[in-house]
Formats: C-alpha cells, structure tokens, sequence
C-alpha cells in the first residue's frame, strides 16, 4: 500500500512536469523531423505550390493530432464527456479546461514545424517562385516576350539550381534572396505574433474567472488521478484473484490426489499444521480482494463505475443499494482517507 | 534512483506498459535498421519494380512478425482461445480484445518503416522509374521509345554513365521523390486521423463492456505469469525434495552395507527431509502431494484442459474446509464503502 502511495504521489506531483517534458519532446521532435526530411521541390508549375502548400500543412496537422493521441488525457476527457451522469454531475468547465489544456500543449509542435519552414525559406521560395516580379528583379525588357506558360515553366525552376536556364531573364541568387527575405521576415512575424499571444492569453487570464479556473483545474486533476487509481486498483485485484485462484486449483488438485493415492496421516498432518500458514497468506490475498470473488460481481462493479459514478461526497453512510451492494464501512478507514485526500 | 526504481516498477507492473515499451523499441530498430541499410537500385528494366517493391513491402512483414513474437500476449491470446471450455466459460469479447491489442502494436514497425521508405524516396524512385509517361519530359522529345526505357530505367541510378549530370534524369527523379512524399505524407495523415477518431470515439461505444473486457485480458494475462512462477517454485521444490531424498537413500544405502565410518550407532536416517526445508516447505505443503511425474503432467493438463471457474468462494478445498470460522467475518459488503474507501 506504501508503495502504491509513493507512486501515486510522484505521478501526481510530476503529472504537469511529465506533460510539459513530453511536450518539449515533441517540439525539438519535429524541428529534427524538419531538418532530416529532404525537401525537394518539383520544379513544375503546376506542382510547386501543391507540394509546397502540402509540406507547410500536413505535418502540422500530423504533428497535432499525434500530441493529442499521445496525450492519455484524450481517452479520460472522451470517457468523462460520454459517461451517464450516474451520481455524479457532470460539469462541463472541468471538460472545457481539459480540452484547453491538452489543445494548448499539442499546439506546440505545429507551430514550431511552421515556423521553422518559414524562416529556412525552402518551402516558400518553391511556391512562389512563379509570382517574382520579373520586371522590377530582372531584365524587364525581355519578359513580354515570353507567353505566360513559357514564363511560369521558366521562373518554376528557380529552386533547382541545376535545370533552371533563365539566367538572361532574371538571375537566380536574387530570386532566391528576394524571396527567402520575405519568407524569413513571414517566419519571424509569426513567432512573435503567437509568443505574444501565448504571453497575453498567460497574463489577462486571471483577471477572468479565477476562482472558477482554480475549481475546474482541480477536478480535472481529480479525475484523472482517480481514473489511474481505479485502474491500478483493478491491476492489484486482479493479481489477488489470480492468486488466490492459482492457490486454490493447487489445493484442490492436492486434496483429490490425498484422497485418490490415500497417503493417510502422513499428508493429514502436514495439511493440518499447514493450515494456519496458508490461511495467514490466503488472508493477506483475500484482504486484496475487498470482496469481490466472483466473475459477476467483478462485471458488475466495472460497469456502475461507468453508469454510475459514485457522487463526489466523502462519509456516506446509506448503502449503495442502486448497486446491489450493503454499503457501511468501518470508521477508521474513512480517516485514513480524509487524511490521504488533504496531502491533495 | 529511488525514484527511477519505482518509476521503473510502476511500468512493469502493468503488462500494457510492458507492451507500449518493446512496442517502441521495435520501431526505434526500425529506424536504426532503415537509415543503415544500403539501398542498392538495380537499375535494369524489369528488376527495378521487383526490387524496389521488395524493399517497401518484405520488411515490414518481417517486422509485423516480430512485433507478434516479441509480444508475451499474442501466445496467451491464442491459448485463451484454444483451450476448452471446463469449468470457465469463454468469452470471444476477451480473445477479440487482446487480438486487437497485439495488432495494433505489431504494426507500428512496420508502418513506420512504410512511411520512411515513401518520405525518403528511394524505393518509389527505383520501382516506378520505368512507368513514369516521357511526354511529361520535353527532354525526351528526340529519343527513341527503346532509349527512353534504357534511361528511365537507370534514373535511380545518378552515377551511371548514361544519365550521369542529365537535367531529363534530375526532373524525373525530382518528379517521383514529390509523388512519394505526397503519399507518404498522405498515408501519415490518414492513419493519425483514424487513431485519434478511435481514441477519441471510443467511449462512444459500449464503455462498461469494454472495462469488462480490458480487465479480464489483463486478469488471462496475470494469470498465466502467476502459474508460471508458481509452477517454478514447485519444479525447484520439487527437485530439492527429489536430490535430498537421492543422498538420504544413498546414505542408508551405504550404511546398510556397512561400509559407513559412523560409529556412533545412530538410527537410520528418516527419508523425510532435514528440518530446513521443512520451515519453508510448510508454506508449500499444498504442493506436496504433487510428487511424481505423472501427477504434475497430470496437473499441467488439467490446468489447461479444465481451469478453475472465476468464483473464489463456490471453490471446494482447503479454502472452505480451513477457513469455515472465518466465514461470518468475509461477508462481502464488510469492505464495500468501496467507492469512498481509497
């Protein structure tokens, strides 16, 4: 139970720190992701801003569903968003703030794939590389000569130094700075227009609703720290049952042979004194069990733990006879909880 | 450490863990294998399909394959469908569940060595060399449709003689490594947006049969590792018990003939065993009766024949029988504030 504990706290105590790291993962994932993926820009008219519009787009939108599939939190909001009110009431500013909350972090990595499109240029410079103002950059003089397709065929190859063979139209080095300037001067504009942002959305937000934001941050750490505890008590109930199933098939499969070979006292006595030692270990296990012994009542238990979530008030004494069960427990054990439920 | 140990601890516990951790393991190798290998085009006409296909597709089934090896629950899986019925009723939503999870977990290599194939190029490049339509090429206008296949098919090839520093073979290869992103790209795309409507959709759908389920694969899961380790501590029981009886018998063996240098005239051994094991055999005694071969094959085959039914309490033996007095006091609903009782 100790143990149990300890894990307990230091998953919630790092929860937040753990989200953030993975977060922090997945941002220098991508940016590495950027730098091995080799771009490589088709040159045709037709295709460059496709590709281009495609390289800037997908992945972010790759990038973002993939920080949220990643997030355990998205399964926990669907579930809590889904469930039957049960006993419990549904508040959908907890919903609201972990949909927030998870959305914000997976944002990240998007951003900084945009970002780091734009201020490398590639990307830019192969989807307009069709529209450089020929007459201001180049030789103006010689571009009405040239039918429109002509020209895109010819400014579509800009980005691939080794096919294009406009040089007596416009040179390539200043194509390519012209637009790697704007494509950079994009990039940097949308890195401070979304740090500010990130910092005003930061800053303003207490001065709405605080209080309501402190109440809706703490039950949806709630639920999700006691979404990991029933499943870690599941985990241990079901390797109690395992056990002390394991320990039965053992001993009923010793007791027909007992009787089968009639090994007489020799195996009475062993069994006899062996008595109190197995039932001090059974004891520990059956302990583990709290009572549920059978594959019913184990079903049963999971299933009004979806429809009919136990209210959030500490000290019932009415039974829970929705469920079928006698309720009432011992006092000491309700405070031992209250004291657990206070280190919150 | 401390916390590293527990950390470590708290993953190993969960056998989903334990699964999501070789699962990306496998496909970090993926990886690893994928940027190591020498990709080697053939650059002849109709080898260039086969080999290129070959390299897209042969190593992810490999690796699918690996992924259900290397995964402990697809053989309890397939146990917990073959046994027979016995005293457990079976239940296909389980087998269902956990052939689900195995899956998913088996592609993730597999699909990521897909799509860094289809990212990087080179496979696509080699395999549709041959198919591209010259007419998208101005360059091949003045080439006969037999030499337009000889270069095309050593397009993937830059080093060659015939197509080496040729703008008609960059703006080819240019042309399929797009193609081959766009779908790579497109595949990645589609497959995360299945995942996150799965996730996301799932509790949509029957939730409680779905907790049902996940419980008791986990609970197959434990179960069989439980077995197997007491199964263990039989066999070691087991073979200490066999080797003392082996020396005790030899020692009254010997003294028997006389041929013992003991004088001191004590008794004959007892074949039982030294009061050592006794101390810890005691917590064992419910295995001692299981004492030849032919009762644990016996055992072993009823284990898997005929298991136990999930009702601890209707079970005959020792558990009725030793623990009768206690009965009043196990009553189900003592423990039960289980909702408010953390």
């Amino acid at each position: 139970m100790d143990k149990f504990r300890m894990i307990f706290q230091f998953l919630q105590s790092n929860q937040e720190s753990f989200m953030n790291g993975i977060c922090g993962i997945m941002a220098l994932a991508s940016a590495q992701m950027y730098s091995a993926f080799d771009f490589s820009c088709p040159c045709l008219p037709g295709y460059n801003e496709a590709y281009s519009a495609g390289i800037l787009l997908a992945p972010p939108l790759v990038l973002f569903l993939l920080g949220l599939v990643v997030n355990n939190n998205v399964s926990m909001l669907a579930e809590e968003w889904k469930r039957p009110p049960g006993r419990r009431t549904k508040d959908p500013a907890v919903l609201r703030y972990m949909l927030c909350s998870m959305a914000q972090r997976a944002l990240i990595a998007p951003i900084v794939w945009v970002a780091v499109t734009l201020l490398d240029g590639k990307c830019f410079l192969c989807a307009f590389c069709t529209a450089v103002p020929v007459t201001v950059l180049g030789n103006g003089s010689l571009a009405p000569g040239l039918s429109a397709p002509e020209l895109a065929r010819l400014l579509a190859r800009v980005p691939c130094p080794d096919v294009y063979d406009g040089d007596w139209l416009l040179a390539r080095d200043v194509a390519v700075r012209y637009l790697r300037c704007i494509s950079q001067a994009l990039g940097w504009s949308f890195v401070l227009l979304t740090t500010l942002l990130a910092f005003v959305v930061r800053s303003v937000r207490p001065c709405f609703t605080q209080a309501a934001f402190l109440q809706s941050k703490y039950w949806a750490h709630y639920i999700n720290i006691e979404r990991k505890l029933f499943d870690e008590t599941c985990t241990e109930h079901a390797k109690a049952f395992a056990k002390v199933c394991i320990q039965q098939f053992f001993e009923a499969m010793n007791h027909d042979l007992e009787l089968g070979h009639a090994h007489g006292a020799a195996a009475t006595a062993p069994a006899g004194s062996a008595a109190p030692e197995t039932t001090d270990g059974a004891e520990e296990e059956r302990e583990k069990l709290r009572g549920i012994t059978d594959q019913g009542t184990m079903n049963r238990l999971l299933a009004s733990w979806h429809k009919c979530k136990p209210p959030l008030r500490l000290g019932q004494e009415e039974p829970l006879l929705g469920n079928g069960w006698a309720g009432g427990g011992p006092r000491a054990p309700r405070k031992e909880v209250a004291t657990y439920f206070s280190r919150v | 450490m401390e916390k590293f140990r527990m950390f470590f601890q708290h993953f190993q516990s969960s056998s989903e863990s334990v699964m999501n951790g070789v699962c990306l393991l496998l496909a970090a190798v993926t990886v690893k294998m994928y940027s190591s290998f020498d990709f080697n085009c053939p650059c002849l006409a109709r080898y260039n399909a086969l080999y290129g296909l070959g390299l897209l597709l042969t190593p992810p089934l490999a690796l699918f394959l690996c992924g259900l090896l290397a995964n402990r629950q697809s053989v309890v899986m397939v146990e917990e469908w073959c046994r027979p019925a016995g005293q457990r009723r079976k239940d296909p939503g389980v087998v269902r569940y956990m052939c689900s999870s195995v899956l998913q977990r088996a592609l993730a290599a597999p699909l990521v060595w897909i799509l860094l194939a289809l990212l990087d190029g080179k496979c696509f490049v080699c395999a549709f060399s041959s198919s591209v339509d010259p007419e998208k090429f101005l360059d091949f206008a003045n080439m006969t449709p037999s030499q337009v296949q000889l270069f095309l098919a050593k397009v993937p090839c830059k080093e060659d003689e015939l197509v080496r520093d040729s703008p008609a073979r960059k703006a080819v290869s240019r042309y399929l490594r797009c193609l081959s992103q766009a779908i790579g790209w497109s595949i990645t795309l589609l497959l995360i947006i299945v995942a996150f409507l799965a996730r996301c959709l799932r509790p949509c759908f029957d939730q409680t049969v779905f907790l049902q389920r996940r419980y008791w694969s986990n609970y197959v899961d434990l179960e069989q590792k439980l077995f197997d380790e007491t199964c263990c501590e039989h066999a070691r029981d087991f073979a200490h018990r066999c080797v003392l009886h082996f020396f005790a018998s030899m020692q009254s063996e010997m003294r028997a003939r006389g041929l013992s240098r003991d004088a001191a005239g004590r008794g004959p051994e007892p074949p039982e065993m030294p009061s050592g094991l006794d101390g810890d055999g005691s917590r064992k005694a419910h295995l001692r009766a299981v004492s030849s071969r032919e009762q644990v094959d016996f055992l072993l085959s009823t284990w898997y024949s005929s298991k136990p039914q999930l009702d601890l309490v209707a079970s005959p033996g020792l558990w009725a029988r030793g623990l009768n007095h206690r009965a009043s006091t196990v009553a189900p609903g003592t423990r039960l504030s289980q909702h408010t009782d953390v």
